[in-house]
């Protein structure tokens, strides 16, 4: 592959990679600064971005545990930020979980089988998603507190509730998930007819295995999208035991006192699940959200 | 081990547009079928309705005894071979092999005991850990007719499926494709192509569409028969145009005498032709007509004798084994003539084409045969 070059094309090499460095210097700035935020003593936004002193004390607190202060009196941690992740881990797989099995069930739906309407279905699907739920928050907050009066565990303050709001955003995972099914050759479902499996084996056996890196894409998207939710939640989430991290993380900055520290320390906290999550899928990922570019 | 028969057999998209119009046919038990014809044709609809793929406007579908209309693909014991091999992508040989005896519930020593056979018979051991994406053209089709073997169906079905493979492994494949029917050949086969090379040399029985307008005509089968009976007796234009390369060779005329053995035709030149056909009692003196003649029955005379056309050469290609000589009668359609390949003819060469009257064949005016008396 060794294409022949043109003279100048040192220097614009030279450009490019200034021009990403400086790009790449402006992305991780934020991150780094919140990381030296929670590493230094008190709680102060400003500082050099290298502390001075090193100390744990706003970590120790994010985590949970007690410690004993310069004056020697002993500071307990304020807010259960461990629960609160706990929290939205489980309400994100719910409703990850939820999206998935609905979105690839649907997606099929449409991809595969023909109905009246079927068109107008997924425009319309795409054209509610337009909305930003935001526009919807009293009617989801009325719906629920309705709800609650007959069925107490989906009521407000219940997570199953919050997960069965999120997973109120599948049109999109519909879409994706349909448009690579329709890229998946129908011969090969048919070839499995003839072989002698149903059309639900077939889609089982066939189809769901070749669409695995994009089934993961959805779920990580939708996982992601449950994680950094804050406007439902902020409507549905009351009790401090209850919260999401994203909603219980702005209580570490109210007005008398901005604990800028433990919320530096919480939010990269909070932000470790998330890496691993794309760690562990990363495979998947980048085939499935190039998939359809290059046929195999 | 089951024959199929379809009777009246009609399909329609959106209950207008007809693409297959009343076929009635019988492929006989163990008997080799190749459906061919135009692209447009409806061969592979109507391969897609033998499996189950294409459900049945109208008319009956038999598979055995059985009437099957009704019946899901995997009810009908058929297995296919598709065009583009529609291998499961996500597994490897062994799996997409034995796919269809996993689903229909055999225990797995029975299911690698199968497998490994139909690897011997393909030859296709060293491939079966790969994955599809792994195998060359030549493998896949391989493994996707290992598929259909392995699970003994009563009716194989093939879906162009050498098309998508380069000349000489076509030609390869194709033998070994007749080799394993003729081995292994219990079952009733039926095969699409629009090649007809492929058609004459694998067919017991060829079964020829029409294409447009010609199907709401006539209906969607042209003829029926033996390779041979379609090169030597076609029963229409289309036929004889379609089947044998090069074409057959056309010449208008128009009828003027009948006689006992043959038909005495004129060109528009006042050329004068004889083909050794029954005149039938359809045709009369003057009726415009068709003659046809196939490039291995014309030969380059000496001198202007009876039944040649003078013509001039046009063009000449020599393949080494024999020459093609094309060449312009009078303002007539052009003639291909086979000539050996000592033939020292050249272009602009002015010459004589005689025409042998017993190999002619003579069309009417719908472009009907007239029943040769030689053959």
């Amino acid at each position: 592959m060794a294409i022949v070059l043109k003279q100048s094309h040192r220097w614009r090499v030279f450009a490019t990679h200034a021009a990403m460095l400086t790009f790449i210097l402006i992305t991780v700035m934020p991150f780094l600064m919140i990381l030296s935020i929670s590493l230094r003593p008190g709680n102060f936004a400003g500082g050099h971005l290298i502390p001075e002193h090193l100390s744990f004390e706003h970590w120790k607190l994010a985590l949970g545990i007690s410690y004993i202060d310069a004056d020697g009196s002993l500071v307990k941690p304020p807010f259960p930020v461990l629960l609160w992740i706990w929290n939205s881990l489980k309400v994100s797989f719910i409703s990850a979980f939820v999206s998935l099995v609905l979105s690839i069930t649907s997606a099929y739906a449409f991809a595969r089988m023909r109905f009246k309407g079927r068109d107008t279905l997924l425009n319309g699907l795409l054209l509610l998603q337009m909305f930003p739920s935001v526009l919807a928050l009293v009617a989801i907050y009325a719906l629920f507190d309705r709800i609650g009066d007959f069925i107490p565990w989906l009521g407000l303050n219940s997570h199953w509730s919050l997960a069965l709001a999120y997973t109120g955003g599948v049109a999109q995972h519909i879409w994706l998930i349909k448009g690579y099914y329709d890229s998946v050759p129908k011969e090969l479902e048919e070839a499995a007819a003839v072989d002698g499996a149903t059309p639900f084996q077939a889609f089982i056996h066939v189809l769901l295995p070749m669409a695995v890196p994009i089934l993961v894409v959805v779920f990580v998207l939708a996982f992601l999208g449950g994680m950094i939710e804050y406007p439902v939640a902020s409507v549905l989430m009351h009790d401090e035991q209850h919260l999401t991290l994203a909603i219980g993380s702005r209580l570490f900055l109210f007005n008398q006192r901005y604990l800028w520290g433990d919320f530096a320390a919480t939010a990269i906290l909070a932000g470790m699940p998330l890496t691993l999550l794309f760690l562990v899928t990363q495979r998947w990922l980048v085939s499935g959200l190039t998939s359809g570019a290059v046929k195999g | 081990m089951a024959g199929v028969t379809l009777k009246n057999v009609f399909k329609s998209y959106d209950g207008t547009n007809l693409v297959i119009k009343d076929v009635s046919l019988e492929i006989a038990n163990g008997e080799f079928c190749v459906f061919v014809g135009p692209s447009g044709c409806g061969k592979s609809t109507l391969l897609r309705m033998v499996a189950g793929l294409e459900d049945i406007s109208s008319g009956d579908l038999f598979i055995g005894d059985k009437q099957v209309n009704k019946l899901a693909p995997s009810e009908r014991n058929v297995a296919m071979v598709f065009q583009n091999y529609a291998l499961y992508p996500h597994m490897d040989v062994t799996e997409n092999i034995g796919f269809g005896m996993r689903l229909a519930g055999y225990d797995k020593e029975t299911i690698k005991s199968r497998v490994d056979r139909i690897a011997d018979i393909l030859q296709i051991q060293p491939l079966m850990q790969r994955k599809p994406r792994a195998l060359s053209g030549g493998q896949r089709q391989r493994v996707a007719i290992g598929r259909a073997l392995v699970r003994d169906p009563g009716v194989f079905l093939f879906d162009e499926p050498l098309s998508n493979l380069d000349a000489s492994l076509r030609t390869q494949m194709r033998v070994e494709i007749a080799k394993l029917h003729r081995q292994y050949g219990k079952a009733s086969t039926i095969y699409v192509t629009h090649d007809q090379v492929e058609a004459m040399t694998l067919a017991d029985k060829i079964v020829l569409l029409h294409t447009g307008a010609d199907v709401l005509r006539y209906g969607s089968v042209a003829q029926v028969g033996s390779p041979l009976e379609l090169y030597a007796r076609p029963r229409n234009l289309f036929v004889a145009g379609f089947i044998g390369s090069p074409k057959m060779n056309f010449i208008k005329a128009s009828v003027l005498r009948i006689e006992n053995d043959g038909v005495v035709v004129e060109t528009p030149h006042k050329r004068v032709l004889k083909a050794a056909v029954s005149a039938d009692k359809r045709l009369k003196t003057g009726d415009e007509v068709t003659l046809g003649i196939r490039s291995e029955h014309l030969e380059l005379a000496d001198s202007a004798k009876e039944n040649t056309l003078p013509c001039r050469v046009q063009w000449v290609e020599r393949l080494g084994d024999m020459t093609y000589a094309y060449l312009q009668p009078e303002q007539e359609e052009q003639v291909i003539v086979r000539l050996s390949s000592k033939s020292t003819v050249s272009i602009e060469d002015n010459v004589s084409l005689y025409i042998q009257p017993q190999e002619c064949h003579l069309f009417d005016a719908e472009g009907m045969a007239l029943p040769r008396l030689t053959v």
